[in-house]
């Protein structure tokens, strides 16, 4: 089922007579029988997006679409979707049993048969066993999965997940995901997940949107949009460790930090802000790129040097509060959501404050042997290293 | 969907609860206000005289036993309930420190029975307790060589009667204040005893510095709605002392406020007896009212919301 | 001070027996407190006529002596039987009224979006301060012009003693809390499997919010079996009355002597229906006190 969102737009009317614009143009092709990830900060629109395609929002403007059908007026129940909630929402009175079978009710299934697909359903999942417990009696993997079940025993169109790992913890995180991508491909359903993680994104999507401000930002693989970012907010949102930020210069033609030279880039001279990826330096002799090293962390082969460099741009923190949507007064609108209300959402900003202001990463190869105080020479990499406008943040190409 | 008011479907679930409370709440709030100011009005006959602002009150204020009912009214409350309060309070920080959770439930089950007994019933006990002859507290005197006192018998005066009458109403009021305290305390954070006993603080101190504060909200809230309670006191006097609400021969020493309001409804055929009632009952209203708005405002200095 | 502190374990330990051992004492002095009436009433309830008369009391009495006698005296006197099943009846039919309709009113102040609900609610809350008094005067007259007084058939009897009851704004309150626990995205699940406002209600949140609805019920059970002033108003006949006008004008005349040891006898068949509801829900009833109930 090949889902088209056309021009989505959602506004939320506060009582303060402000309006906050969640969801703002948004124009997606998500490709059938694929897995696709609505990646994001908190706040960016993403979760308003995964409710209007169930049905539980209206948008403001806009159409979507299920393969040629126009979905926008019908109700989420016909829709034809399973949905499974970032806390789940399991019914806590009703076994898992009861909790696999409720929506069967409605679509008035005969009971031996639905029985029957419950456990098939189960099993799928890998929760046969536990069907005569009481959520509380399960682990949050096993909740997940009942959650999962019972989105899928409708045999939906299209499957949606709401932030579908942030409730486990590391461990299971990893499995889940491979869980989740194996259950993909068994049941072929177009599933559509959110998530703010990026490393979730892009372990398990076949295709990701970013989105910022209710704002498309980048479409594409995974690893394409990793590697090509369109501009300097997609550049920072992906990667672990974050890509570092350097004020710097175009000069007939090179590129220059500080007064180091950086390598040639044929553009008109101007200021830029440039993106090395960790992993995009090299230790080379010959380089003017002359930093001294503060703080080396090693970790299996990889050497992380932590350098002090007055051209570094100061991470900003994605979490800010202004744009979150959880500010809008749900109040006013009392039965809408409030998207992105979880906090779990923030669980990623501790990552980007352990850097410091006026420090990047660099990760090398531990034979280097490098010790902290010592003076290394840097070359860059040039297919980890972006350029960007200084003024608009969009991608500086250089001329061919 | 979401964003829609239901308007007409919540009106639908609101609607039972709606007209009950419209015939039995609000209004018969409108209509005391109205009988109230009816002059000389009588039910039975559906005729009044015309409107007065005071006829009724003055009528309640100048009924011979209005200043003895006030009088008694405000000794329950202020008496039984500081009383009780103190003694709960107690109770419930020693049941907190008992550390079998088994003998801890057992005193608790002890301490709950008088919440779920019949007021009637008890009361009946207790004048029984009370008896000058054959009860339990003379004969527990007597072993101090305290010779029998008439507590509420045949013309007992007004103080043994009162006297027997805030021990029952102590007691019965003990039950509820100690479970809602012991469960304040048992919601207090432990951390805050382990870092006063880190300080080496003693305990009377733990007691007055952290636990009180701490539960200085359910305190009050406690205080206030006792006070409200205890201003409605009536069915306790009827257990102990029937319904000619004092000792024999002692008759209506006991009258409460609540006691007129009833009384004036015994004589509801009579002209200007709901007026009276009602009066009664907004006197009674007007009373409680004061005392909340001064309790407010002793608790917005004194209270820890913590 | 210092020495306090620093003291042996030994010392501490001592200390802390002792401070436990007072502590222990003074709860069983209380106690004791607590459960003498509770003794009395049994004791008297128990004792021949000729020792209940007796000064100085018995304080015990063997049980090869249990008088047990003073029950049939007492049921004789006043169909007590009747009076407790009249209670049973109208706290009964007072209770499922009064679930239905705050559980509907709950559900709509906790999980809709409708014009005036917080202004209603509050008003619903302000009447809670307003002693009950003043509505009894005038729901007086009400039930009188219903004409479920005059020529009293037990039915209207009945209706006099429980529809003014059906609804409490106190438990609507309280169960509006529980609703309000529920989280939002059980409603949103419900909605994407099709269930409707009514199913989602009876299906999800009511189960879900049990406790309360198990805890309101046992109060207002509880409320119904201390009843007086309302049911000595409203019924006409002896054989209509709730436990507590029962037990008290079964001993209210003033005539005779005193038959203390029948009254105790009543008194005691009055109590321990409720002790035993007691002992058996007790989680319940004490979960629902120390969340603020409010007796009366």
């Amino acid at each position: 089922m090949e889902i088209t969102l056309q021009n989505l737009t959602k506004v939320f009317q506060s009582k303060k007579e402000d309006e906050v614009v969640a969801v703002d143009n948004l124009d997606i092709v998500i490709p059938s029988g694929k897995l696709y990830g609505l990646l994001g900060p908190s706040g960016c629109g993403k979760s308003t997006t995964l409710f209007m395609i169930c049905g539980l929002l209206k948008p403001t403007e806009g159409r979507i679409f299920f393969g040629n059908e126009d979905v926008t007026p019908v109700p989420p129940e016909e829709r034809g979707i399973g949905l499974v909630f970032q806390n789940y929402a399991l019914y806590p009175h009703m076994t898992v049993k009861q909790n696999i079978m409720f929506p069967l009710e409605n679509i008035k299934m005969d009971k031996k048969e639905g029985l029957k697909k419950a456990q098939d359903i189960a099993d799928l999942v890998g929760i046969g066993h536990l069907m005569n417990r009481k959520p509380a009696q399960l682990s949050g993997g096993q909740q997940q999965r009942v959650a999962i079940a019972r989105a899928l025993v409708k045999s939906p169109r299209v499957l949606l997940l709401d932030e579908p790992l942030s409730n486990l913890d590391a461990r299971l995180r990893l499995q889940t995901r491979e869980e989740i991508k194996r259950i993909q491909r068994e049941t072929g359903i177009t599933t559509i997940f959110v998530t703010h993680d990026q490393e979730e994104a892009m372990s398990i999507s076949d295709e990701i949107v970013v989105l910022d401000e209710g704002v498309t930002q980048q479409v594409g693989r995974p690893q394409e949009v990793y590697n090509k970012p369109n501009n300097l907010f997609v550049a920072k949102f992906l990667g672990t460790p974050p890509i570092n930020i350097f004020d710097g210069r175009i000069e007939d033609g090179r590129l220059i930090i500080g007064d180091a030279n950086i390598g040639k880039f044929e553009a008109p001279d101007q200021e830029v802000t440039i993106g090395i990826r960790p992993e995009g330096f090299k230790i080379a002799e010959r380089s003017s790129f002359q930093v001294d090293v503060e703080f080396v962390e090693t970790i299996g082969r990889d050497t992380t040097l932590i350098i002090e460099h007055p051209n570094v741009e100061t991470p900003e923190s994605f979490e800010d509060p202004e744009d979150d949507e959880d500010k809008v007064d749900t109040s006013a609108i009392a039965d809408e959501f409030a998207p992105d209300t979880d906090d779990k959402d923030m669980d990623f900003t501790p990552k980007q404050s352990i850097r410091s202001a006026k420090t990047f990463r660099a990760i090398v190869d531990a034979d280097y042997g490098v010790e902290p105080g010592d003076t290394v020479k840097f070359s860059v990499k040039p297919h980890k290293m972006h350029v960007f406008n200084k003024e608009t943040g969009e991608l500086v190409k250089p001329d061919a | 969907m979401l964003e829609d008011r239901h308007n007409i479907k919540s009106w639908f679930y609101l609607a039972p609860a709606l007209v009950l409370l419209g015939t039995f709440i609000f209004y018969p709030i409108f209509n005391a206000f109205f009988l109230v100011f009816l002059e000389d009005y009588n039910y039975l006959r559906g005729t009044f005289e015309g409107f007065t602002l005071t006829q009724n009150f003055r009528y309640v204020l100048t009924d011979p036993n209005f200043h003895l009912a006030m009088g008694n009214t405000m000794l329950i409350a202020f008496v039984s309930v500081p009383l009780s309060v103190v003694i709960a309070l107690l109770i419930s920080v020693w049941l907190n420190a008992v550390p079998i959770k088994r003998l801890q439930g057992f005193f608790q089950t002890i301490f709950f029975l008088p919440y779920v007994t019949n007021a009637i019933a008890i009361g009946m006990a207790f004048a029984f307790l009370f008896n000058q002859h054959y009860g339990l507290v003379n004969w527990f005197l007597g072993l101090f060589g305290i010779s029998p006192i008439n507590w509420v018998g045949l013309r007992a005066g007004w103080g043994t009667a009162m006297f027997s009458l805030l021990v029952y109403v102590t007691w019965l009021g003990l039950a509820f204040k100690i479970m809602v305290f012991l469960s304040g305390l048992q919601g207090i954070d432990k951390q805050y005893y382990e870092a006063a006993r880190v300080d080496s603080a003693s305990r009377s101190r733990i007691f007055r510095r952290i636990t009180v504060p701490l539960l200085s909200p359910m305190i009050m809230y406690i205080t206030v709605t006792s006070f409200i309670g205890a201003f409605k006191a009536y069915t306790e006097i009827i257990g102990m002392f029937g319904e000619r609400l004092g000792p024999a021969g002692n008759d209506r020493a006991m009258i409460t406020i609540v006691a007129l309001v009833y009384d004036a409804l015994d004589r509801s055929g009579t002209t200007g007896a709901l007026s009276e009632a009602a009066a009664a009952a907004l006197i009674l209203f007007g009373v409680t009212l004061i005392f909340t708005f001064i309790n407010m405002q002793v608790s917005k200095k004194r209270v820890h919301y913590g | 001070m210092e020495q306090a502190v620093y003291g042996n374990e030994k010392q501490i330990k001592r200390r802390r027996r002792i401070r436990l051992g007072i502590v222990y004492a003074l709860l069983v002095f209380f106690a004791i407190f607590i459960l003498i009436p509770f003794y009395w009433m049994i004791l008297t309830a128990i004792k021949v006529e000729a020792d209940v008369l007796r000064s100085p009391p018995l304080l015990w009495v063997s049980p090869t002596e249990w008088q047990f006698a003073n029950f049939s005296l007492a049921l004789e006197r006043a169909p007590f039987v009747r009076f407790i099943i009249n209670t049973v009846v109208v706290a009964v039919i007072s209770t499922i009224g009064t679930v239905i309709t705050t559980v509907l009113s709950a559900f709509a102040f906790a999980r809709l979006n409708f014009f005036g609900r917080d202004i209603l609610f509050f008003i619903l809350i302000a009447t809670m301060m307003i002693p009950g008094e003043i509505f009894v005067i005038t729901n007086f007259i009400t039930v009188v012009n219903f004409g479920w007084i005059r020529e009293q058939t037990y039915f209207n009897a009945i209706l006099a003693m429980t529809v003014p009851f059906m609804t409490s704004v106190f438990y609507m309150f309280f169960l509006r809390q529980a609703f309000k626990q529920v989280p939002d995205e059980l409603y949103y699940a419900a909605k994407v499997d099709g269930k409707t406002d009514r199913q989602y209600l009876w299906r999800i949140m009511v189960p879900i919010a049990l406790p309360t609805i198990t805890t309101i019920t046992i109060l207002n059970a509880m409320n119904t079996w201390n009843a007086y002033i309302w049911p000595r108003l409203v019924t006409q006949r002896e054989e209509f009355r709730l436990v507590s006008n029962g037990l008290r004008d079964a001993f209210d005349e003033g005539i005779g002597p005193p038959l203390y040891h029948e009254q105790m006898a009543a008194a005691l068949i009055v109590t321990v229906p409720l002790i035993i509801v007691f002992l058996m829900l007790k989680k319940y009833i004490m979960r629902g006190v120390s969340r603020s109930g409010i007796k009366g």
